[in-house]
C-alpha cells in the first residue's frame, strides 16, 4: 500500500482513510470530492496519475479538514500512532499537517513497529517535524525546495521562517554544499530530491544526480508543483523502482507536465496533474524508462 | 531543552516571554481556553528577560498565537525560538514573468498578474493553513483581500504575509507594469 497523510483545507473534512481517484477536476476519496488544490490534494492526485499509468493499485489517502488550528492534524498524528503497525504500508508519504515534534517522533517510533518498515517519504511542514526534532536520518526521502533545504542545513532552524539569512540567501549552486551540511548534522533523511532550477538527488549528503530539463521557471510560481514531485515519486517507489530512478523519473516527469500543460505562472496545479500522463508516455516512449518495476499488483 | 522541562518532553520550539508573572498566567489560560497545547516553563537563561516564567508553545503556532493575545489584550514582552536566531527572515525576492511578478519570502511565494494586481498562484509552505490561504487569495486583488496573517495561523502564514505585503507594495507603486 501507498499511503498518503495530510491535512486538506475544509475545517469539516472528517479524518478518512480509503483509495483516492483523481477524475482531471476533482480529487475523490470516500464518495467525496475535494478541491485539487496545492498541497496534498495536489500530491495524491499525482500519485493516482501515475500508478494508474503503471497498473498499480490506487494510492489510499488519510487525509482531514485543518485550517491551520492543528486539531486535525493532531487527530491524524494520533491515528497513525495507534493504527501504522497494523496499516503497515509499503510507502508511507507525510506531507502537510501541523509540525508537532513530539507527535512526529511516535508516528515515527510506531511506523518502526510495521511488520516490514515502511519506506518514509517526508514533504511539507511533515518534514519540518521531522529534520526539527531530529528524526531525519530515520527518514528514507525528503524533497525539500531550495529555501526549505536552507532549513534542513541549519542546525538551530526548527521552521524555514527562522533560519540564518545567509543560507537563505545562498544561490541554487550552493544545494550541494547546503546538502552536505545538512547530512553532517543529521538535518538530512538517507536521500533529498532538491527541487528547483535544477532538481538535484542526494545520497547521504552526496550529490548523485540532477534534472535541469525541459527548464520551465513558472513552474515555481504553480502552487502545488513541489507537491506532484512528491506524489510521482511515492508513486514509483511504491512500484518497484529503485530510489534514485524513481527520483530521477519524478523530477523529469513534473517538468515535462508543465510543458505539455503549456505552464505559465497563471497555470493551475490540476492542469498539471492532468498531463501526467502525456509525461509518462514521452518518457516510455522514448526508453527513458528503462526498468520496469516489479508486478505491481501484488504489492501490498 | 527549556529549563523546567523533564528530559523526555519534547520541546515544540517556541517560549513566550513576559514582564510579570501575572501575565504569564493569563497568557496560559487563555491560550489553553483556545485549544493550544502549552505550559509553564522557566526560560533558558540565555533567553531569560522580565519575569522568570514562561510559556512554552509550539513556535510554528506563532501567528495564531500572536493574534490571540493581542484580541485579548493579554500582554507579554516578545516569542522567540528557543534555538537559534531570534528573528523571523525578512528578506524576499523578486522574480517577472513578463505578465506575472513573483515575490518570495522565506519558503512562501506570491504571483501576481501586473495588469490587474489578481493573485494567480500562491506556491511553497507545508503548514495546514496554506492550501486554506491559496484557495482564499487565487483570483482576487491584492488591494481587496485580508493579510494573510489575520486569518492565518502558522509561521508560514506569517511568511506568506512578508511576500503579500511586498507584492502590495510593488503593485501601489506601478512597480510591475512599467
Amino acid at each position: 500500500m501507498l499511503l498518503v497523510c495530510g491535512a486538506i483545507p475544509d475545517e469539516d473534512f472528517p479524518l478518512t482513510i480509503g483509495p483516492a481517484a483523481f477524475d482531471g477536476e476533482s480529487l475523490l476519496l470516500d464518495g467525496k470530492a475535494l478541491s485539487c488544490t496545492q498541497g496534498t490534494a495536489a500530491l495524491v492526485g499525482a500519485a493516482c496519475k501515475v500508478t494508474a499509468y503503471l497498473g498499480a493499485a490506487a494510492p489510499r489517502a488519510l487525509l482531514v479538514g485543518d485550517r491551520g488550528t492543528g486539531k486535525g492534524s493532531r487527530s491524524l498524528y494520533e491515528y497513525l500512532i495507534r493504527n501504522l503497525p497494523s496499516i503497515s504500508p509499503r510507502v508511507l508519504v507525510l506531507h502537510y499537517m501541523l509540525p508537532v515534534m513530539g507527535l512526529m517522533k511516535r508516528v515515527v517510533e510506531s511506523s518502526e513497529r510495521c511488520p516490514r518498515k515502511p519506506v518514509l517519504i517526508a514533504d511539507a511542514a511533515a518534514m519540518y517535524a521531522a529534520k526539527a526534532a531530529g528524526l531525519a536520518l530515520r527518514f528514507d526521502i525528503f524533497t525539500p525546495d531550495h529555501s526549505e533545504m536552507a532549513f534542513l542545513a541549519d542546525p538551530e532552524a526548527s521552521h524555514p521562517a527562522y533560519v540564518s539569512r545567509h543560507l537563505f540567501e545562498s544561490n541554487g549552486a550552493m544545494i550541494p554544499k547546503l546538502a552536505l551540511a545538512a547530512h553532517r548534522h543529521g538535518g538530512a533523511a538517507k536521500m533529498l530530491l532538491v527541487k528547483g532550477a535544477t532538481d538535484y538527488i542526494v545520497e547521504d549528503g552526496r550529490v548523485v544526480g540532477s534534472v535541469s530539463a525541459p527548464e520551465i521557471p513558472a513552474l515555481e510560481a504553480i502552487g502545488g508543483t513541489g507537491d506532484t514531485v512528491t506524489g510521482i515519486l511515492g508513486a514509483f517507489i511504491y512500484a518497484g523502482y529503485e530510489f534514485r530512478e524513481a527520483a530521477n523519473l519524478a523530477a523529469r516527469i513534473n517538468r515535462l507536465s508543465g510543458l505539455h500543460a503549456a505552464a505559465t505562472p497563471f497555470t493551475k496545479i490540476r492542469q498539471i496533474i492532468a498531463a501526467i500522463p502525456a509525461a509518462l508516455e514521452d518518457c516510455f516512449r522514448s526508453n527513458f524508462i528503462t526498468q520496469q518495476g516489479p508486478d505491481v499488483g501484488d504489492l501490498s | 531543552m527549556v529549563f523546567g522541562l523533564k528530559k523526555k518532553e519534547q520541546s515544540e520550539g517556541g517560549i513566550i516571554l513576559f514582564n510579570n508573572v501575572e501575565e504569564a498566567i493569563t497568557a496560559e489560560r487563555l491560550l489553553m481556553s483556545a485549544g493550544y497545547e502549552v505550559r509553564l516553563v522557566a526560560p533558558p537563561p540565555a533567553l531569560r528577560k522580565g519575569c522568570d516564567l514562561a510559556v512554552e508553545i509550539n513556535l510554528v503556532e506563532q501567528t495564531g498565537i500572536e493574534r490571540l493575545l493581542a484580541e485579548k489584550k493579554a500582554g507579554y514582552l516578545e516569542i522567540v525560538p528557543v534555538k537559534g536566531r531570534g528573528t523571523l527572515l525578512g528578506v524576499v525576492k523578486v522574480t517577472d514573468f513578463g505578465e506575472a511578478v513573483m515575490v518570495k519570502a522565506g519558503n512562501m511565494k506570491l504571483t501576481f498578474e501586473k495588469e490587474s494586481g489578481t493573485v494567480v498562484n500562491v506556491s511553497g509552505g507545508g503548514c495546514p493553513d496554506i492550501p486554506y490561504l491559496h484557495a482564499y487569495l487565487i483570483g482576487k486583488k491584492l488591494t481587496e483581500v485580508r493579510r494573510p496573517k489575520e486569518y492565518g495561523y502558522t509561521l508560514c502564514s506569517l511568511m506568506l504575509d512578508t511576500a503579500f505585503i511586498e507584492s502590495l507594495d510593488i503593485w501601489k507603486n506601478n512597480g510591475g507594469r512599467s
